[in-house]
């Protein structure tokens, strides 16, 4: 599924005019786990990739159930989506030719594995800055549907 | 068993949740709820269109355990995740909180706050956060 331009604008760090958002994951027995990341962006208009900043219950989680939900927290202007797939996390050291659902985490590493270069925290508004930014590697979610999780039109499809 | 602030409460009741559900084979669904009722020292309430209670009522059946994001701009200044069992009387999605963790970004992301005694809670909040809420 490919993301809107609208869509890859929401998924941008929120200094840049993106969101806060929401990543859900869950065990592997369905207990679920949501938490705000802040450094989201999006690899070849198809996947979502948020630093992985020590992630500790969502790493364990995707290690099982490698499946996620990412749903637009702040701010939301409208942007009521939720997008659901297969997610994972990326690190150095994984094969050379390591792929998930077509994404080849060499590439994603190249690109996204060093947010503080390519995206400094200085452009992240000082009150969501965190400490200091350490990234261990990439989570990556392959979209593969996008729904509404406006009150009224729960679960529309979106795309 | 795990008791809410005042902040927590405020944000909560101020700006919702993003609601994790799951099926019991881990595949998961969220819902947004813009605001919420807290009572007693753990007891979250939600009211859901008829649209969120179809969406979600597979999974609460068969699985009851949520976890909480707070919503908005809560999503950002009260960086907790509430977790517990929640279960539906009509359109109203009732979670009993049983476990608090801190999600501020940096070294104590992940900190489980539930298992501290009450009066450390407020001191770590107290240390970390201004407010008592959302800006009205």
């Amino acid at each position: 599924m490919k993301l809107t331009e609208e869509m890859k604008d929401a998924l941008s760090v929120i200094g840049g005019g993106g969101a806060v958002v929401h990543l859900t994951t869950c065990s592997a027995d369905g207990k679920p786990n949501t938490v705000a990341e802040r450094f989201v962006g999006v690899f070849k208009d198809e996947y979502i990739v948020i630093a992985d900043m020590f992630a500790q219950k969502t790493r364990a989680n995707l290690l099982e159930n490698p499946i996620g939900v990412i749903t637009i927290a702040h701010p939301v202007k409208g942007r009521t989506w939720a997008f659901r797939g297969p997610t994972t996390i990326m690190q150095e050291g994984l094969p050379e030719d390591y792929e998930f659902h077509g994404a080849v985490a060499k590439e994603v590493l190249e690109e996204w594995g060093n947010w503080a270069e390519k995206e400094p925290p200085s452009e992240v508004p000082p009150d969501i800055k965190p400490p200091k930014l350490v990234q261990r590697g990439v989570i990556i979610m392959k979209v593969e549907e996008c729904y509404s999780y406006k009150p009224e039109e729960a679960g529309k499809k979106v795309l | 068993m795990a008791k809410l602030t005042p902040r927590m409460r405020n944000w909560l009741e101020g700006l919702g949740a993003h609601i994790g559900t799951a099926t019991k084979k881990g595949f998961p669904t969220v819902i947004v709820v813009d605001k919420a009722k807290v009572e007693g020292d753990n007891i979250v309430k939600f009211q859901l269109t008829d649209a969120q209670v179809q969406q979600i009522k597979q999974n609460i059946e068969e699985n009851p355990r949520v976890a909480l994001g707070p919503g908005g701009l809560g999503s950002i200044r009260a960086a907790y995740q509430f977790k517990g069992n929640a279960r539906l009387e009509g359109n109203t999605l009732i979670v009993e909180v049983n476990e608090i963790y801190c999600t501020k970004p940096g070294p104590e992301a992940g900190l489980r706050l539930d298992v501290l005694p009450y009066e450390s809670i407020l001191k770590f909040e107290s240390t970390r956060w201004r407010d008592q809420g959302p800006p009205k």
